[in-house]
């Protein structure tokens, strides 16, 4: 009878404590990576007005030739959705002779196309994949704007992804998202910020010195930097007006042993994804990182990471003794992590 | 009545408030007695406590979507496997659709629209293992696949398969094996939650209803094969690799043709080519499920004779010396005329 009054007593401790423990792990959410990062898609043929549309299809936005500053006529809206002021007149008739005046130009027909707009860094290649191959490249402006477009698409789901190629030929992340894109309309997608690139001077750091972690982003920025291991670090530092950034890391707080480092850039209001994140040591000595920028998924070594060498690692998926360039994750066998580190260094 | 009521109530208030204080009382005692009881009662608590907080985190979805709302026998209908990524981006899938082989028929998997920008094992007809009575007669759809870069969606429509019902009864499509993993360049395992398909077949009204393939007029899109050399893949030799998509039936094969004189043959990718010299042109054609073709060409990267890698300037070369001759024939003309 007193052993089962413990247990009952325990019971019931075990449920307050339940119960505090609960309410505590409940209340208190784990920080994560994940950046919402929002970017605006408009279509140019569905009616709706969006984005940077003045108008769609019949849809005028409560616009008429009047509204507009003309006398009279009937306003159209252009397949590029802006306004067609053609068939507006101005002004009276003029006395008689010389009506009309001006002429008729008729809108270009509709087409597919979806049109890409955004931030990269100053003066930098913007390069477009579709559904994993480069469909478009683009300069960016020395603003590190770009604005690049691609038609003569079928209708469908498709699957983009951006990344820029900064002043030292380094590749930022990819910035993917999927898009059904409707025949005879026109998508736009703005709001686009390129991560920045990122690298470090050293791939082993000896403790207590400091780590140069630089890359680039678009100019005059605010740039983050997170430097991991058990600990997160956060440091901030400003892009030049080239949209250079480089920060100088005290190893001196950091364990011995593998880190990991990656940066993300905010301007007016706008902020990127992290970047692609690059690993160091803390060690005993200071060792220089390679210069290169070839990663270990670039099976042929011919500098990019595509179907090429996504076929060589396909090729051996699953089938024993697989040669070890092919093996990623160095595990002895080629499965599908090995096509996943891949699928992430991915340039096309 | 009232006053006893009222007093019913501060009655029992003071019994709970007695009780509740013994109870406490109580289990002070037990605390003050039995340190390490409270101790191990402490950690499974904890322990639980985190097991709790891991099975309420979010989890990428793989399920089924079917837009048939009742099945017939001998009808055909349309299920999609659709992943939800709940927030993470995903880069790589794999897995297996099974199901029973009396109850179901496989008519045709459709991957036009499919996130996956490049599979591994491509979801077929032919990549379904029929499993016989010996694997208690099911039959398996392989797929697996990479998205560069990372889907994060949750409509992500993975592949489209059409069934006919054969028999009246419960249909189950089920996934296993199913892995997706995390766009961060480790191949992390994302946590996976599966919702397997039921449907009910009915065998009352037998029709025989045929699911329509939507109208596809387009060719595939435009692609670019290219040569590469790798002593990983074909001993060293050359191959070629290609790729591309169909957003209306799906691509359904491909064919390659070396060389004007030979024929087009089926082939995959990577394909070894017969004639390694690189001095035969390389058409692929692409076709799709509707039969509609797109063909792309590689020129020789080492042509056979040497003017035919400079045929341009050769004709230059031949056009000036056919005016030379014939302005050297009208002087030698004109010298005659003059001369008579």
């Amino acid at each position: 009878m007193l052993v089962h009054l413990k247990y009952q007593k325990l019971l019931i401790l075990n449920i307050l404590l339940a119960s505090f423990l609960g309410a505590f792990l409940l209340s208190s959410q784990a920080e994560t990576d994940i950046i919402n990062v929002t970017v605006q898609i408009s279509v140019c043929g569905d009616g709706q007005i969006g984005g940077e549309e003045e108008c769609d299809g019949g849809n005028l936005n409560g616009q008429t030739c009047q509204s507009l500053g003309y006398n009279s006529g009937s306003l159209l809206c252009s397949y590029a959705c802006e306004f067609n002021t053609s068939a507006c007149t101005a002004g009276g008739g003029g006395g008689g002779g010389g009506g009309g005046g001006g002429s008729y130009i008729p809108p270009a027909p509709p087409e597919t196309k979806v049109t890409f707009a955004g931030r990269a860094y100053p003066l930098s290649s913007v390069i477009v994949l579709k559904d994993g191959q480069i469909a478009v490249s683009t300069i960016a402006g020395p603003d590190s704007l770009f604005e690049v477009s691609l038609s003569g698409l079928a209708a469908g789901n498709y699957i983009f992804a951006l990344y820029g190629e900064d002043y030292q030929a380094r590749r930022s992340s990819l910035f993917t998202f999927p898009i059904y894109i409707t025949s005879g309309a026109t998508t736009r997608v703005s709001g686009i910020f390129i991560t920045p690139t990122i690298a470090v001077d050293k791939s082993e750091v000896k403790k207590g010195d400091n780590i140069a972690i630089f890359g680039q982003s678009t100019p005059q920025s605010e740039i983050t930097i997170n430097v991991s291991s058990e600990e997160e670090f956060f440091v901030e530092t400003n892009s030049d007006n080239d949209g250079i950034y480089l920060y100088n890391f005290d190893s001196s707080p950091l364990l011995m042993g593998q880190h990991f480092t990656k940066s993300k850039s905010a301007l007016n209001g706008e902020i990127s994804s992290f970047s692609t994140v690059l690993g160091f040591v803390v060690g005993t000595e200071n060792v220089a990182a390679l210069t290169t920028n070839i990663s270990e998924s670039d099976l042929n070594n011919d500098g990019k990471i595509n179907l090429i060498d996504f076929s060589i690692a396909a090729y051996w998926y699953n089938e024993p003794n697989p040669p070890e360039d092919v093996d990623l994750n160095d595990d002895g066998k080629v499965d599908l992590v090995d096509l996943s580190i891949m699928a992430y260094y991915w340039t096309g | 009545m009232k006053l006893l009521n009222g007093a019913k109530k501060k009655n029992i208030v003071d019994l709970l408030y007695k009780n509740l204080s013994y109870v406490i009382q109580g289990i002070a005692f037990e605390v003050r007695k039995d340190f390490g009881l409270v101790f191990v009662s402490l950690w499974l608590v904890l322990i639980g406590g985190l097991l709790f907080n891991g099975l309420g985190a979010k989890a990428a979805q793989l399920n089924f979507i079917s837009q048939a709302q009742e099945i017939s026998v001998n009808s055909q209908f349309q299920v999609d496997l659709v992943l939800n990524t709940e927030n993470e981006a995903i880069n790589a899938v794999a897995g297996k659709i099974v199901f029973l082989e009396d109850l179901l028929e496989l008519k045709e998997i459709r991957d036009g629209n499919s996130i996956i920008n490049f599979w591994i094992e491509r979801p077929s007809l032919n990549s379904s293992a029929g499993g016989g009575s010996a694997f208690g007669g099911k039959s398996s759809i392989l797929y697996s696949g990479i998205i560069p870069g990372g889907y994060l969606g949750n409509q992500g429509i993975i592949l489209s398969a059409i069934f006919q019902a054969k028999k009246a009864g419960r249909l189950i499509i089920e996934i296993n094996d199913a892995k997706v993993l995390l766009n961060d360049g480790k191949g992390t395992a994302a946590e996976l939650k599966i919702k397997n398909l039921e449907l009910i077949a009915q065998g009352d009204d037998i029709r025989n209803v045929s699911w329509t393939s939507p109208l596809d007029t387009n060719p595939p899109e435009e692609f670019k094969p290219a040569l590469a050399q790798n002593p990983d893949l074909f001993n060293g030799q050359w191959f070629l690799v290609f790729a591309t998509q169909d957003k209306g039936s799906g691509i359904d094969h491909y064919e390659v043709r070396e060389g004007f004189w030979s024929r087009f043959i089926i082939a995959e990718s990577p394909y070894l080519l017969k004639h390694q010299k690189l001095d035969k042109k390389i058409k692929v054609k692409a076709i799709d499920k509707a039969g509609n073709e797109r063909i792309v060409t590689l020129v020789p990267v080492n042509p056979p004779w040497g003017l035919i890698k400079y045929w341009k300037l050769a004709i230059i070369l031949i056009a000036i010396l056919i005016i030379i001759l014939i302005w050297l024939n009208y002087k030698r003309v004109k010298c005659l005329k003059q001369k008579s």
